[in-house]
């Protein structure tokens, strides 16, 4: 029984590996997925190190003091001190991005909410407001012979990181996306050659000849399973891979990511590689039943197109609500993946949850497996005619 | 030898007014087929030739009645008798993106050969069917002859028992249909039982020994060639099956 599955299994890879199409549809997405992550990690990288010359152009509508002027300068503020009228051309104009007005104790910022420059400058602008007032409230303390050390650090705040696992949101942002794509990458995978090998072959007459020779459906359905199967645990592998390489690159360009280690432990790795090769199965014996229902490769085609997206969905949601995994979620197929994937990548590796993700993946393919060995009985499913 | 008791196979097909309705493609027929016979399945097109030698082959289950070979049934016996059967259909396609190399040796691993007696068995039959000089061309690259050649060559790589061909010449051209006339006739002489069905009634009339008329998925008339042109009073296969069914062959 193994060597006739053996015998399908050949066949299926050669089929698979001799069709330009199908070798396209394993590599495409694997090989975007290290655009994918230096393209993130860039853009945020971008946005943190933004240079304080863009966001700097202040107007003032009063004559700055020498203190005020000091503090100007130790914040780098490109400042342009003129008449109210003057000022508010100067804004219209872009020579400055925000302003502030003066009425005797009271400042007042003039910025635009919906301009992306005069909305960073106000941070700036009440970085040198804030020190003017600490200036201010020292005089006034030193004025009234308090002691304004002690008057105004009556307090002290100091901070401590907590994140032990050296992570941060940069890097489960960048790693749950790259991993959402493996997922992609793995279902794309599978459709093609699932499509192939079940509607393909019937309309192509081949899977009539393969049903005349000694050898059991049983046999021929779980050949076909593992050669999808293994297709898109290569691709799932590979983008994986790709990841693991982009990931190391971009840990070296780019400073959101430093002193971080951003690459997985050798555990996480594991436990990943043990995700895909569930997942591969599971999405595999999916593509599998749907497509064999359908009489053209067309028409299976059409049916597997909202499977990408089903399977895609839940890991997506679930990256945004920030969901938490229980035991239930761990049961649930397509979002367990994704769920414990993040986990582990987090550094919680929670035991039961992997398990229950382990025997649900393993009764969802068995159970898949059993209904189309069940199909491959029905004329419908053999015959396109 | 084979022999079929009362083989039904029933489908659903829908009629103009949407309705579904059951229907017999294969109606109760029975017949046998003994060792050295060409037995001719003709009928015209949709009277259930194609189902029914799909069920003798193994591949399309009935919905009552039994095949048998030399006493064995698909139910107990499905690997053991497709050891024994070459099946080749104008519906049996073969893999395009292999050469007939690969094909044949493929199949002789679903038989079960040893690697090393494989490419004798290959080499021979490629001999035989005149196919050694495309023989590691993909088949992609092949014409409809060849091809149906390689076709023929990996039903019988196993040296089977029994053959069902089912339109095995529809389409070819004459040298591509006179290999595999000879062939069949070669066979036949070897003591192999076949059962052929075509199209082609001057051309079942040459090879046949044994001849069933197949109508509406049943059994209309049956004989030796000249027993039925006898019967019907014509001198040849095409006019008595005119005579009998009255309609286009």
């Amino acid at each position: 029984m193994k060597e006739k599955i053996t015998i399908v299994l050949k066949k299926e890879l050669r089929e698979v590996f001799r069709d330009k199409k199908s070798l396209a549809m394993m590599l495409a997405v694997p090989l975007l997925i290290p655009f994918l992550i230096i393209g993130i990690s860039a853009l945020f990288d971008s946005e943190i190190n933004i240079s304080s010359d863009d966001f700097n152009k202040i107007g003032f509508t009063y004559e700055f003091t020498p203190v005020e002027e000091n503090i100007a300068k130790y914040y780098n503020v490109d400042y342009k001190i003129a008449s109210l009228k003057e000022i508010k051309k100067l804004y219209k104009s872009e020579k400055i991005d925000l302003y502030i007005t003066k009425d005797n104790d009271t400042y007042q910022i003039n910025y635009d909410e919906n301009n992306e420059k005069s909305a960073q400058t106000v941070y700036l602008a009440e970085k040198f407001l804030e020190a003017y007032k600490t200036y201010k409230q020292e005089e006034y303390l030193q004025e009234n012979n308090i002691d304004s050390n002690k008057a105004l650090n009556i307090i002290n705040i100091t901070y401590n990181t907590i994140n032990d696992k050296k992570k941060n949101f940069y890097v489960n942002y960048t790693t749950s996306y790259a991993f959402l794509f493996v997922i992609m990458a793995i279902t794309v995978s599978a459709t093609y050659p699932a499509t192939d090998t079940t509607a393909g072959e019937k309309e192509r007459g081949t899977l009539e000849t393969l049903l005349t020779f000694p050898i059991k459906s049983k046999d021929i359905i779980l050949g076909k399973f593992l050669s999808v199967s293994l297709s898109s645990i290569i691709t799932g592998l590979l983008g994986f891979t790709l990841s693991l390489v982009a990931l190391f690159y971009s840990n070296k360009w780019f400073s959101i990511y430093k002193d971080i280690n951003i690459l997985p432990s050798v555990q996480t790795i594991i436990i990943t590689i043990a995700i895909i090769i569930l997942y591969s199965f599971l999405i595999s014996g999916l593509c599998i039943a749907i497509a064999s229902k359908a009489k053209s490769f067309k028409e299976a085609q059409s049916a597997l197109t909202p499977l990408t997206f089903i399977c895609f969905f839940p890991g997506m949601i679930a990256s945004m609500v920030d969901l938490k995994t229980t035991s239930l979620i761990a049961l649930i197929p397509f979002l367990n993946h994704t769920q414990i994937f993040n986990d582990v990548n987090s550094g919680n590796i929670n035991i039961l949850h992997i398990t229950l993700m382990f025997i649900s993946t393993i009764i969802f393919v068995s159970l898949v497996l059993a209904y189309i060995i069940k199909a491959y009985k029905s004329e419908k499913v053999l015959f396109s005619d | 030898m084979i022999k079929v008791n009362n083989l039904k196979k029933e489908f659903e097909r829908t009629k103009k007014s949407r309705k579904k309705e059951k229907f017999y493609a294969v109606n109760n027929i029975s017949l046998s087929a003994k060792e050295g016979q060409i037995i001719g399945i003709l009928g015209p097109n949709g009277a259930g030739k194609t189902t029914l030698l799909r069920i003798i082959g193994g591949i399309m289950e009935p919905t009552s009645g039994e095949v048998l070979y030399d006493n064995m049934n698909f139910t107990n016996n499905e690997i053991e008798i497709k050891k024994e059967i070459a099946y080749l259909s104008g519906n049996t396609k073969i893999y395009q993106s292999i050469t007939p190399y690969e094909l044949m040796d493929m199949c002789l691993s679903f038989y079960e050969f040893p690697k090393e007696e494989r490419k004798k068995i290959i080499l021979k039959i490629s001999k035989i069917l005149e196919i050694n000089n495309f023989l590691y061309n993909r088949i992609s690259k092949l014409s409809t002859g060849q091809v149906q050649r390689v076709n023929l060559a990996r039903c019988l790589v196993h040296n089977p028992k029994y053959y069902i061909l089912d339109e095995a010449t529809s389409g070819l051209d004459i040298i591509s249909s006179q290999i595999i006339l000879k062939f069949i006739k070669e066979e036949r002489d070897k003591g192999k039982t076949i059962l052929y069905s075509t199209h082609y009634m001057e051309e079942a009339e040459n090879i046949c020994d044994y001849v069933y008329l197949i109508s509406e998925g049943k059994i209309i008339m049956n004989g030796t060639p000249k027993e039925i042109k006898e019967k019907t009073k014509t001198t040849n296969l095409r006019d008595s099956f005119f005579k009998i069914i009255g309609g286009n062959v």
